[in-house]
């Protein structure tokens, strides 16, 4: 638990976390269904109004600034920064505790399209330590443990950026 | 003026009785039980039989509904009764809709009542997703392990940290003083006195979150009864009556999830605060002491801050060392010790300690000025609630 390497960092996130809540895929209400199938493919789609053009996150049936029921599914570039985060170390689950997955992060990234457009997620392949707000990240796509047709959209840091 | 800001319940109602049950982890007996014992305790304090009770707001989360409470307290006559939703959320907002059903007419005693195993049952700070979520906010956070309530304020608690250069120690110098008034409260689970360093070397949850800035789970009961101020001078407290002079709620915008809020360094209640001052005709200086809903203990700084106490920002600094926010301090915080220390009854709680501070009756007791108005508000970051009660 909470193994920390001779760096005196914690170890990164490689993965998703396994045997936790994931959604079910036959029972999302339809206006949520676009998040999972792009993900699927690869792409991080967001819902986009089609009167007015807004992103929204988390999906909903009516865009809740011009209230049209018309949206598509808008492919985002996956680029963003961290915009707050936490270091679990503690577990609240069962598979956290058993399969010994802590320090593990959740980090709200805001996607570089539209000004508080966000979602929850991972960043791995980085020390917990190492975590900081606005550091900029990119998306890649990775299936979940327990369920290889759930694909979940994490974030790496963007080296580059 | 806007029709939001006509105080249609201003001094109408008043709080007559205060009851609770003992606190602990493991209550060994049942909620509808917990419930009768503390609405009972409260009758006794105000004076009057349970069968009087005609009027209920009840926590939406409370296991307890009308017909169960109405056929084992033996009420003739339920007239008037209602839920509010959510668990913190409700925690003042209760008082505010009691106070609206005396003020129309409704019913003559209400009860507001929270009645719950939090810690033998039903454990509200663990993950309590389904295995496979069928959509909703859930979905698009669980899978990531955001799973519980230290997850979701924990983003709050970080941006605000990174905003405003608050520090773990300022939230510590929240947990030290909630701890010390605790110490002072026989009703109090956890009356150990702490030091910042144990604050600072308790068990990291969810970092920024340290174990001592969590409030506990236990199991437990409290209820408040109310009336007509014109009735509340046949009662048992009629030489000190405590009036409720004004309430808001508020939720909004962008809430459910409760992460995706825009400004995730402010809590959600700065319009519930805007809406109170209003109606009320106050501000932050005719308030003498503070119960805020203490679910983490950051939160009393966001509430210092939307409630407009300070400029945003300059809580950390009224919050360091403790000594302005102690029971002797300029601004008295959870003089009962709070949901960190006292017990953890969704709010409720609060609010009897603002009518012990007000009768004068506190275990911590501001020993050198009169505590005649109090604001008690929870904030959960997806909705507030607020509630001013004073000395009538």
């Amino acid at each position: 638990m909470d193994e920390r390497e001779q760096s005196g960092k914690s170890r990164p996130m490689v993965g998703p976390l396994e045997g936790i809540p994931l959604p079910d895929l036959e029972r999302l209400p339809d206006y949520e269904r676009g998040f999972w199938d792009a993900s699927r493919n690869g792409e991080l789609r967001i819902q986009r109004c089609l009167a007015c053009g807004m992103l929204r996150h988390l999906p909903t049936p009516m865009c809740p600034h011009c209230h049209s029921l018309k949206y598509e599914w808008s492919e985002v570039s996956g680029m963003g920064v961290v915009y707050s985060f936490i270091i679990v170390r503690n577990p609240v689950h069962a598979a956290i505790r058993e399969k010994e997955q802590i320090p593990y992060n959740i980090c709200l990234i805001e996607l570089e399209e539209q000004q508080c457009l966000r979602i929850c997620s991972n960043v791995i392949n980085i020390a917990p330590e190492d975590i900081q707000i606005n550091m900029p990240v990119k998306a890649t796509f990775m299936p979940a443990v327990d369920e290889p047709a759930v694909v979940l959209p994490m974030f790496i840091p963007d080296l580059k950026a | 003026m806007s029709s939001v800001n006509i105080n249609g319940i201003k001094d109408k109602a008043a709080i007559v009785g205060i009851g609770e049950t003992e606190f602990s982890w493991d209550s060994g007996r049942s909620e509808i039980q917990l419930a009768c014992e503390a609405i009972k305790a409260a009758c006794d304090d105000a004076g009057i039989s349970p069968h009087q009770i005609d009027g209920l707001v009840r926590y939406e989360m409370d296991t307890n509904h009308e017909t169960l409470l109405v056929q084992t307290l033996g009420i003739p006559n339920l007239r008037h009764w209602e839920s509010v939703s959510y668990g913190g959320g409700a925690g003042n907002a209760v008082v505010g809709h009691a106070a609206a059903a005396i003020s129309a007419g409704f019913c003559n005693y209400v009860v507001c009542f929270r009645a719950a195993n939090l810690r033998s049952q039903l454990r509200l700070g663990q993950a309590r997703n389904p295995e496979r979520i069928a959509g909703g906010a859930q979905a698009f956070a669980a899978p990531w392990g955001n799973m519980a309530p230290v997850h979701h304020f924990g983003m709050f608690v970080r941006r605000y940290m990174h905003m405003y250069g608050a520090t773990s120690q300022h939230f510590g110098w929240v947990a030290v003083t909630l701890r010390e008034h605790a110490s002072r409260n026989p009703r109090a689970l956890r009356r150990t006195p702490i030091t910042l360093d144990d604050h600072q070397n308790s068990r990291m949850v969810a970092d920024p979150l340290h174990l001592l800035d969590i409030c506990q789970e236990n199991d437990g009961a409290a209820a408040i009864i109310m009336t007509s101020t014109d009735r509340a001078k046949d009662l048992r407290h009629a030489d000190t009556p405590i009036l409720v002079e004004a309430a808001a709620q508020g939720s909004g915008p962008q809430n459910d999830g409760i992460i995706y809020r825009p400004d995730l360094a402010m809590a959600e209640s700065v319009n519930t605060a805007q809406d109170l001052w209003a109606r009320a005709k106050l501000g932050p200086s005719d308030i003498d002491a503070l119960m805020f809903y203490d679910h983490f203990t950051p939160f009393c700084l966001l509430n210092l801050e939307a409630y407009g106490f300070l400029p945003f920002g300059e809580a950390k600094d009224f919050v360091d060392g403790g000594q302005n926010i102690r029971f002797d301090g300029t601004l008295p915080i959870n003089t009962h010790g709070g949901n960190h220390s006292e017990a953890y009854i969704h709010g409720l709680t609060h609010v009897q300690e603002a009518v012990r501070l007000i009768r004068g009756t506190s275990s911590s007791q501001p020993p050198k000025k009169s505590i005649n108005r109090v604001l008690s508000c929870s904030s959960v970051a997806q909705l507030s609630a607020a509630v001013v009660i004073r000395r009538g």
